[in-house]
């Protein structure tokens, strides 16, 4: 029988505490684990009203209803891959949580609208710093074909420093333009019509105001039902 | 602007520097779009723009604040490329077609739209119809992308987002941009065909339509230089009358500016072309003096400037039957042109004018509503002078007989006193006299109304003849015989021939 002999400096209190914290650790990572699983869900990101815009356009995207059947989720594009990332991404994110609690009212359509370009442009940049990773869970570069004569041919000899986002703009959520084309005067212009504000209404609503006035019946057909697929990746 | 001065008839030469154009990126895009629409990549490649080392950003390259930049693939660019950008090469075109009649072709019918398309059938058909040929006002929406009912649209008279009026696309064909292509007659046939302007019809119907279809192959269709007389002598197309050169009548994109008369309006007028100052162009009714040098007129948007230049319309015909002389004779295009005003001057006369007095006439009494198309007799009267009038004045214009008979003035003459008469003394009710028929009644024109008794046998009936024979007074009878026997031998005299 072989008798252990540990090193004098195990005594009995280091050794409870070995054990307490190994199994706190795994404890923590299972619940770092599901909270960042629970965290990425469709259920969890849409439970603010705010994200139930981007929800709408989400679900007539192809990320959404694809023949195969495979769905992406909000957190399959929007947060990274692995427990160190995700959870960074999520905590980076909770500034959402502090700008829903406290900044302006984003569960209101027009001020949510007049919101989207920026959250766009951010979006389009955090897929750019991780050279559009989300993106490379599901899809494999070398395995795209297409359904046209060409779309592998371009893939492979087209691609050369550039990243998914690049191109791949506006696929899911509302289409916004690129940063670098961006009017705001015209965008702006878009909201008032679009919810029958008055004009002057949505420079107000951005600066901070809140609603001026009682809103006019809003355009019968909206633009987000019309067009529901182009969209960028607002979170 | 010298009209018919002497000069290089030859299509003008870019006179830009090559360093000017071959877009680094450019590449880039025709690497891509080898692939991605393999369609427009082949026709480019095989186009002078290639061969001289324009490529697709020297186009279609945008500032980031233009109203209509979208950013493609890492490159700020335009879908539009308007003639102010085919003109940063093609200077002297653009500038010819600015504020021809071509460029205005939307503002001319921008009043109309609504009645027409919106009213009678439904806003849908503006951008399918109208717009197709007229141009679209293209409007960009506040995310950046062209709103679909007024985009895609190659319209020679389309409002661009930049402010620029027109589209060279309308006849010369994206992405090959041939000069043959844009040379033939079909190039035109997308607008100037159909009930109310069927000049592809006429020309083909014409003894010049004849002759190019017999000798096409002799054009010389893609020639570098193509000047009638010199270059080709086979034959004319739209463009040979219109636009081209011939002898010392230099080219020009203006494509009114030969054009004596308004054919396309109620009454046709002659008209002067009046050049402003600032490039836009007026045409004047040239029932009056013609306007002073500096003198302030005011455009159709509302804006002034101030005469530069002004052809009278005896001045536009003698370039354009300059052109003729390169084949006929100045006596023969005298004689034709005469026809022509003739045909011109009856229809405003015994038609035309009749029919607007006697309209403006029932709307000022009330008897009409103003709103248009709402009363059978308006549809007769757009029909009298925008369809069935047009085509009788295109038809003598460019010689086609057919047109400018059985499908013009037969159907003008039909219409007017079979349907449109009728119609408009029953909205005037107890005063037609009054407000129809007096504009009428003493003219000339229509004097051969009142002859009622006076027989023909087109219809296969003639009267009987007066009884001739006073020696023969008591045979009843002979008048019968003679009634019942001659509308079968007239009938058979105008079959034998």
């Amino acid at each position: 029988m072989i008798r252990l002999e540990p090193p004098v400096f195990i005594t009995r209190h280091v050794l409870f505490a070995l054990v307490a914290g190994g199994v706190g650790g795994v404890v923590f990572m299972f619940f770092l684990l599901e909270f960042d699983r629970y965290t990425s869900s469709n259920a969890f990101c849409t439970t603010c009203h705010s994200m139930t815009y981007a929800d709408t356009a989400y679900r007539q995207s192809a990320h959404y209803n694809s023949a195969s059947g495979v769905r992406a989720t909000c957190g399959d594009c929007h947060v990274s891959e692995g427990i160190i990332m995700a959870t960074y991404d999520h905590a980076v994110g909770t500034k959402d949580l502090v700008k829903q609690l406290f900044g302006a009212d984003y569960d209101d359509p027009a001020v949510n609208l007049l919101h989207l370009p920026k959250a766009a442009f951010n979006a389009r940049e955090w897929f750019r710093r991780r050279d559009s990773a989300t993106c490379k869970r599901c899809h494999t570069l070398e395995a795209i074909q297409g359904t046209r004569a060409n779309t592998a041919a371009i893939h492979q000899e087209e691609t050369a420093g550039k990243t998914c986002i690049d191109c791949h703009m506006n696929l899911v959520h509302r289409k916004v333009p690129s940063e670098q084309t961006f009017k705001r005067e015209a965008w702006n212009t878009m909201v008032e019509e679009e919810l029958g504000l008055a004009p002057g209404t949505a420079a107000r609503l951005l600066a901070g105001e809140a609603m001026p006035e009682p809103r006019t019946e809003p355009a019968p057909a909206t633009q987000l039902a019309e067009e529901p697929v182009a969209g960028s990746s607002g979170n | 602007m010298a009209l018919t001065a002497a000069g290089p008839a030859a299509a003008a030469k870019v006179k830009l520097d090559p360093g000017e154009w071959g877009h680094p990126a450019g590449a880039d895009c025709v690497s891509c779009h080898e692939k991605a629409s393999p369609g427009i990549a082949r026709q480019w490649h095989e186009s002078a723009h290639a061969a001289a080392g324009v490529n697709c950003m020297d186009c279609h390259q945008a500032d980031a604040a233009d109203v209509d930049a979208i950013e493609h693939e890492g490159q700020v660019i335009a879908t539009i490329v308007s003639p102010k950008d085919c003109g940063r090469c093609h200077g002297q075109e653009y500038r010819e077609q600015e504020g021809s009649v071509h460029a205005e072709a939307y503002a001319i019918i921008e009043a109309r739209v609504p009645a027409l398309a919106h009213q009678l059938t439904g806003p849908e058909m503006q951008a399918a119809g109208c717009d197709q040929c007229h141009g679209s006002q293209v409007r960009v929406r506040g995310d950046g992308t062209l709103d679909p009912a007024t985009w895609p649209n190659s319209g020679i008279g389309r409002i661009n987002p930049d402010g620029s009026k027109g589209s060279c696309s309308s006849c010369h064909g994206r992405h090959a941009f041939s000069k043959a292509q844009a040379r033939e007659p079909d190039a035109c046939v997308r607008c100037h065909s159909g009930p109310d302007s069927p000049d592809k019809e006429v020309f083909e119907a014409s003894k010049h339509g004849m002759l190019y279809a017999a000798q096409r192959d002799a054009m010389n269709l893609g020639a570098d230089t193509w000047v009638a007389g010199k270059d080709y002598t086979a034959a004319p197309t739209c463009v040979t009358c219109h636009m081209g050169a011939a002898g010392k009548v230099p080219a020009t994109h203006d494509v009114g500016l030969r054009n004596a008369w308004s054919l396309n309006t109620p009454i046709s007028e002659r008209q002067y072309l009046v050049v402003l100052d600032d490039g836009a162009k007026l045409e004047l009714p040239a029932d009056a003096k013609p306007p002073k040098r500096g003198t302030e007129l005011a455009k159709a948007d509302g804006s002034t400037a101030k005469v530069k230049v002004v052809a009278t319309p005896e001045r536009r015909r003698l370039v354009m039957s300059t052109v003729c002389l390169e084949c006929h004779s100045k006596t023969m295009i005298q004689g034709f042109m005469n026809q022509f005003d003739d045909v011109v001057e009856l229809y405003n006369r015994k038609f035309g004018a009749p029919a607007a007095a006697i309209m403006a006439g029932l709307y000022d009494a009330g008897k009409l509503t103003p709103l248009p198309f709402d009363e059978p007799v308006e549809f007769s009267y757009w029909e009298l002078w925008h369809d069935e009038g047009a085509r009788a004045r295109h038809g003598a214009a460019m010689a086609s007989p057919n047109h400018a008979w059985w499908d013009g003035m037969y159907l003008v003459g039909r219409n007017f006193y079979s349907q449109f008469l009728p119609q408009a003394r029953a909205a005037a009710g107890a005063q037609a006299a009054a407000l129809v028929d007096v504009h009428i009644d003493d003219a000339a024109d229509h004097a051969w109304r009142a002859e009622t008794q006076q027989g023909n046998p087109i219809l296969g009936w003639i009267p009987p003849a007066p009884e001739l024979a006073p020696s023969v007074p008591n045979a009843p009878g002979t008048d019968a015989a003679a009634a019942t026997s001659s509308p079968g031998e007239s009938i058979a005299e105008e079959g034998g021939e």
